[in-house]
C-alpha cells in the first residue's frame, strides 16, 4: 500500500462522511465536500474533453505532422500560426505538428467547428455573446436531425412491433415467457395507457372507465420505478459502506474510524458553540 | 387500543434522522455478518448469459462503459462479470467509453480482470479505446466509420498498429455489444443508433432506476437481456460461478428492503389512523 493510496483513502472517507453529515443538518463538512465535488468534476470533465477530443481530433486534424518540409506560402503561414500557438502552449502544440493518425495534410473543413466552438465560448463576453447562438443553433439542429430518425425507428416502429403480440400457439399462462394472459395484459395496458393521454374527449362514461384502467397501469409503472429507485439508492449506500469498511482497516490506518470520530467531535463543538445558523432564504 | 393508536400516530411523525440510523444499521450489519440468502437468476439475466455463451473463441465483443464512481456499486460488478465471462470464452474485448469517468472504471476493470485474473495481452485480447465526447454522435460515428472516431486508443497507440483492430471498421464488424450504462448517453442511445440500424446482438447492464425505461426495448427484442442494478450483477456472478461484490451486497439489499417495506406499511397505518381521527373530531 503506497502513500498516495492511503492518502486517497483518507480523502475518500472524509468526502463520503462529509456528504453523509448533511443527514444531520447543513454544516461546514458538507459544504467542503459539495464544493470540492463540483470543482473537481468541472475540472476533470474539461480536461478529459480537451485531451480526448479537442487536442487530438480537432487540432490534430488542423495541424497534422506534414510529410517532408513545408512548402508554399499558405502552408508556411498556416504552420506559422501553429508555431505561434506552440510557443505559448508547447504541451498542446508540440514541435512539428500533432501526430494522432489523421494523415499528413490539414483537414481545413475542421476550421468550421473550431470557429463555432470559439463562438460558443464567447457567450461569457457580453458584447460578443450573440455569436454563441450560432454554435448552439448548429448543435441543436444537428442533434434534432440525428435524433428524429433514431426515435422514429427505435421508439415508434420498434415499440409498435413489440406491442403487436400474438395470441396463437401460446400457453394460457406463464410467469417467465410469452403467454396469452401476458399478451392480453400488454394489449390492455398499452391501449388504455395511451387513451389516458387522449384529451380531445372528456374522460367520462365508458371512455372514462377505460382511461381509469390506464391510470392503474401507469400507477403500477410508477410504483415499480419507485421500487427500483429505492433499490438503486440502497445499492449505492452499500457501495459507500463497503468502501468505508475497507478504509477502516489496518492497511489504511483506520481512516474511517478516525475521520468519523473527528467529525463527530467537531460537529458537536460546532453545534454547542451555536455557530450553525443557516440563513433563511426569502 | 387507544394508547397503541396514539403510539402509532406519534411514531408516524418520528424525526427522519432516526430512520436514517435504522437504515444505516440494517445495511451495515449484513456486510459484517453475511446471511447467505439464495440468489436466483431471472430470465433477463439468463438471456445475457446465453447470448455470451453462444459466442466462440476469437469472436469480437464491444463493451461500452457509461458510468462513473457515483454508480459504481451497481454497474461495476456486472461489467466485471461480463468481462470475466467473455475472457473465459476467449472472446476479444473492445472497450469504448461515452462517459469521461467511464474510462477510469474501464481501467479498473481491466486491471482486475484482464491483467490480474486472466493475464491477457493488451492489443491482442483486449483494447481500451477510451472516451470520446459527443454522446450519440459518437455511436453514430462508430456505426459508419470506426476509425474516424478513434485513430488512437486510450494509451496513444495508433489503431493501425493494434493487431486486434484488423478488420474492425464499423460496429457491424462486432459479434456482440454490451452497454454498461448509468444514464445518458447509454443503453437507449446504443439501441437507437447501433443495435437497431445494424442488427448487432446487444445486451445491457443498467442501474436499477433505469430498468423501467429500458425494459420496453428488452420486451420488444431490441435488446437481448438486461442486468438490473446490483441484483442483476449478483445473478450474473451466480451464473458464471464467480461471486463478487454484487453477491456480497445482496444480503444488505434484501434486509434493507424488508425494513423499508415495513416503514412504508407503518407510515400508511399512521396516516390512515390520523386521518380517521381528524375526521372524527
Amino acid at each position: 500500500m503506497n502513500g498516495s493510496e492511503i492518502f486517497g483513502a483518507w480523502v475518500a472517507v472524509f468526502l463520503t462522511l462529509g456528504i453523509f453529515s448533511y443527514l444531520y443538518k447543513d454544516n461546514p463538512f458538507y459544504k467542503i465536500a459539495e464544493h470540492v465535488f463540483v470543482g473537481v468534476s468541472a475540472g476533470y470533465w474539461m480536461s478529459m474533453f480537451f485531451w480526448t477530443q479537442i487536442q487530438p481530433n480537432l487540432f490534430g486534424r488542423l495541424w497534422p505532422v506534414p510529410e517532408g518540409t513545408i512548402s508554399g506560402f499558405f502552408m508556411k503561414a498556416w504552420y506559422g500560426i501553429y508555431n505561434l500557438f506552440g510557443f505559448i502552449l508547447p504541451t498542446v502544440f508540440p514541435d512539428g505538428g500533432i501526430d494522432k493518425g489523421h494523415g499528413t495534410h490539414p483537414h481545413f473543413i475542421y476550421i468550421l467547428p473550431f470557429i463555432l466552438g470559439v463562438m460558443m465560448l464567447l457567450s461569457v463576453v457580453s458584447k460578443w455573446s450573440w455569436l454563441a447562438r450560432m454554435g448552439i443553433a448548429y448543435t441543436v439542429g444537428m442533434a434534432a436531425g440525428l435524433r428524429a430518425y433514431a426515435f422514429l425507428n427505435s421508439n415508434v416502429l420498434g415499440q409498435l412491433k413489440g406491442s403487436a403480440v400474438s395470441f396463437v400457439g401460446l400457453p394460457w399462462f406463464s410467469l417467465t415467457d410469452a403467454s396469452i394472459f401476458n399478451n392480453i395484459l400488454i394489449l390492455v395496458g398499452t391501449i388504455s395507457g395511451l387513451l389516458y393521454f387522449y384529451f380531445s374527449k372528456e374522460h367520462s362514461g365508458n371512455f372514462g372507465k377505460v382511461t381509469r384502467v390506464g391510470i392503474y397501469f401507469l400507477m403500477i409503472s410508477f410504483g415499480a420505478s419507485f421500487g427500483f429507485a429505492v433499490m438503486g439508492r440502497i445499492s449505492l449506500l452499500i457501495g459507500r459502506f463497503t468502501d468505508l469498511i475497507t478504509y477502516g482497516g489496518e492497511n489504511y490506518y483506520y481512516a474511517s474510524i478516525w475521520v468519523l470520530l473527528s467529525m463527530i467531535v467537531l460537529l458537536t463543538i460546532w453545534t454547542i458553540k451555536g455557530d450553525n445558523k443557516t440563513p433563511v432564504e426569502e | 387500543m387507544e394508547k397503541f393508536l396514539d403510539f402509532i400516530v406519534r411514531a408516524g411523525s418520528l424525526d427522519r434522522r432516526y430512520i436514517f440510523i435504522v437504515i444505516a444499521f440494517v445495511v451495515i450489519m449484513p456486510l459484517f455478518f453475511p446471511l447467505g440468502l439464495p440468489i436466483r437468476p431471472t430470465v433477463s439475466s439468463q438471456t445475457i448469459y446465453d447470448e455470451v455463451e453462444k459466442l466462440e473463441a476469437g469472436d469480437k465483443a464491444l463493451v461500452s462503459f457509461e458510468y462513473g464512481p457515483s454508480t459504481k456499486p451497481e454497474i461495476h460488478p456486472m461489467a466485471v462479470g461480463i468481462m470475466r465471462h467473455l475472457f473465459e470464452k476467449d472472446v476479444k474485448i473492445y472497450i469504448t467509453c461515452l462517459w469521461p469517468d467511464g474510462q477510469f472504471m474501464a481501467m479498473e476493470a481491466i486491471e482486475q480482470v484482464a491483467e490480474d485474473q486472466y493475464n491477457k495481452t493488451y492489443g491482442e485480447d483486449y483494447v481500451l479505446l477510451g472516451f470520446r465526447p459527443g454522446n450519440e454522435a459518437v455511436i453514430k460515428g462508430l456505426v459508419s466509420n470506426f476509425r474516424k472516431v478513434y485513430t488512437v486508443d486510450a494509451r496513444g497507440n495508433f489503431l493501425d498498429d493494434i493487431p486486434m483492430m484488423d478488420g474492425i471498421n464499423q460496429v457491424a464488424d462486432f459479434d456482440y455489444l454490451f452497454s454498461a450504462s448509468a444514464g445518458y448517453p447509454g443503453t437507449v442511445e446504443w439501441v437507437q443508433y447501433a443495435a437497431d440500424p445494424t442488427g448487432i446482438i446487444m445486451g445491457t447492464g443498467t442501474t436499477s432506476i433505469q430498468v423501467n425505461e429500458v425494459m420496453p426495448y428488452v420486451q420488444a427484442g431490441q435488446i437481448k437481456g438486461i442486468l438490473g442494478g446490483m441484483p442483476g450483477a449478483a445473478e450474473y456472478e451466480k451464473l458464471i460461478g464467480q461471486p463478487g461484490i454484487g453477491t456480497s451486497g445482496m444480503d444488505a439489499q434484501s434486509v434493507a428492503h424488508v425494513v423499508i417495506v415495513a416503514f412504508i406499511i407503518f407510515g400508511n397505518i399512521s396516516f390512515f389512523v390520523e386521518r380517521r381521527r381528524s375526521k372524527k373530531y
